[in-house]
């Protein structure tokens, strides 16, 4: 099954994306667009296959996963500002945005590219599962999770609020929806603590969270179209 | 805490013996997939005892009495007090009574609409307390006071929160269920001009008072679902 899930949470999320190709074309919300383009993006670089032809032009030396890392900071540091406007948490916002949010950003991507250089990359491989573990590769990888689970932080509460409002019941599922996928992102915190037999484990939560907050923001557009046309039925 | 469905079962088979099952839920307008979950978990909800109370002409309010847990509704019905039937006029009626009696003759005199209201069970609750009551229903019922209240917002007032609040408040024990919504005000055994004599009764200052308490409690909620409704647009706006 961990086969397959990336694939399937792919072509979801490039489903969603191409749905929304005429919204962006008309100028509504074109930063939705890109985050899901990003993601997207960002789903298919890890993916093994492309990823090892990708990294193969790159040189071999996994210089793709590097990419990829900054694919998913800037990922986040977008999709993170566009939630936390969207659920009026100005506390996240200026978390995110902010001098605290610009710098950890900031420190997490020059340790990245540090402990990348510092680590012999050599040998293609999707995850990098495929070089020696030492505390170098850890601390990257450490990173590679942390600066998600940082932006994931910052929103849970704000959305949580939604959830727990009286909001029209579509939008409350589909905040519920993000809020497990951004969950699953402070749970991949832990994954020092999966034994390396129970990889898959990792794979799961990782691609789950992808899958759950792109359904979840793609059901806030749902729930938003779904109250315009009951609205335009009414009257 | 519903109905045990074996008792319900019970009920039943003295109610209509030959009726199948898909004939009681075809007279009492409910659907069979959800009385026979209900059957199924044991538990049988009101309402769905209402319903086919209705449909086979049998008054709820017996029905219910049949069962221990509503022993209160036994014997003959406790006639409503004027609180609890002004509770139950509907806010904008009881502004229109408010127009009637300072210009008198001004506008024909419009029915009271039936309860319940948006605000049926917080009025009711508001009516029939003594500014101990949610201290003696949550001390018996073991209800936190914070989900009691909840209920109010909500407009919700499950049955048997409704029995142990009247029995608090020392009131008949259907107004509740009127207020929630299970029974009609003629099921309770409340006479059809009872809301409205109630209403008359009341002196120019009282009326005027309660309705300025009515509209600024309208007020607030008002307030508190157009911050909810922008809240929603922002998410809609910026992520849509």
């Amino acid at each position: 099954m961990t086969a397959v899930l990336p694939w399937v949470t792919l072509v979801v999320c490039l489903a969603i994306t191409v749905a929304r190709i005429p919204s962006a074309l008309r100028g509504e919300n074109r930063v939705v667009f890109y985050i899901f383009s990003l993601i997207s993006l960002s789903i298919f670089i890890s993916i093994e296959a492309p990823y090892l032809v990708i990294d193969g032009w790159l040189g071999g030396m996994n210089i793709g996963n590097l990419i990829l890392r900054f694919l998913l900071y800037a990922t986040f540091f977008f999709m993170g500002i566009k939630i936390a406007t969207a659920f009026g948490s100005q506390s996240a916002v200026r978390a995110i945005r902010g001098p605290v949010g610009i710098t950890v950003a900031a420190i997490v991507g020059v340790l990245t590219i540090y402990f990348f250089l510092i680590t012999d990359t050599r040998g293609s491989s999707a995850g990098m599962s495929g070089l020696v573990w030492g505390p170098s590769l850890e601390a990257y990888a450490f990173m590679g999770r942390f600066y998600p689970g940082f932006v994931a932080a910052c929103l849970v509460p704000a959305i949580w609020r939604t959830v727990a409002s009286q909001a029209p019941v579509l939008l409350r599922v589909a905040s519920g929806l993000l809020l497990l996928g951004l969950s699953l992102l402070l749970l991949s915190q832990l994954f020092p603590l999966i034994p390396f037999s129970e990889a898959w484990l990792r794979v799961l939560i990782n691609y789950s969270a992808a899958m759950f907050t792109c359904i979840g923001l793609a059901g806030i557009w749902f729930s938003k179209a779904v109250a315009r046309r009951k609205r335009r039925l009414s009257t | 805490m519903p109905l045990p469905s074996k008792a319900f079962q019970r009920w039943l088979h003295g109610v209509a013996p030959d009726a199948s099952t898909a004939d009681v839920c075809r007279i009492a307008g409910i659907k069979r997939t959800t009385l026979a979950q209900q059957l199924v978990r044991g538990k049988v909800a009101e309402p769905t005892l209402v319903s086919i109370s209705r449909g086979f002409n049998i008054n709820p309010v017996q029905a219910l009495a049949t069962f221990d847990l509503y022993s209160d509704l036994r014997g003959e019905p406790v006639p409503p007090t004027g609180c609890e039937l002004v509770s139950q006029v509907a806010t904008i009626d009881l502004l229109r009574a408010v127009v009637e009696r300072s210009e008198p003759g001004s506008a024909p005199v419009a029915r009271l609409s039936e309860p319940p209201h948006p605000t049926s069970v917080r009025n009711w609750v508001d009516a029939i307390d003594d500014g101990e009551l949610r201290h003696r229903v949550s001390d018996t019922t073991g209800i936190a006071p914070q989900n009691f209240s909840a209920h109010l917002t909500a407009n919700r007032l499950p049955p048997e929160l409704a029995i142990a609040t009247s029995r608090a408040a020392g009131v008949g024990p259907a107004g509740g269920l009127v207020a929630g919504g299970l029974i009609t005000e003629a099921e309770a055994g409340w006479p059809p001009t009872a809301r409205r004599e109630a209403l008359d009764r009341m002196s120019q200052s009282e009326l005027v008072t309660l309705a300025g308490e009515r509209l600024l409690a309208l007020g607030k909620t008002l307030r508190r679902q157009e911050q909810d409704h922008e809240r929603t647009e922002r998410i809609w706006e910026n992520l849509g």
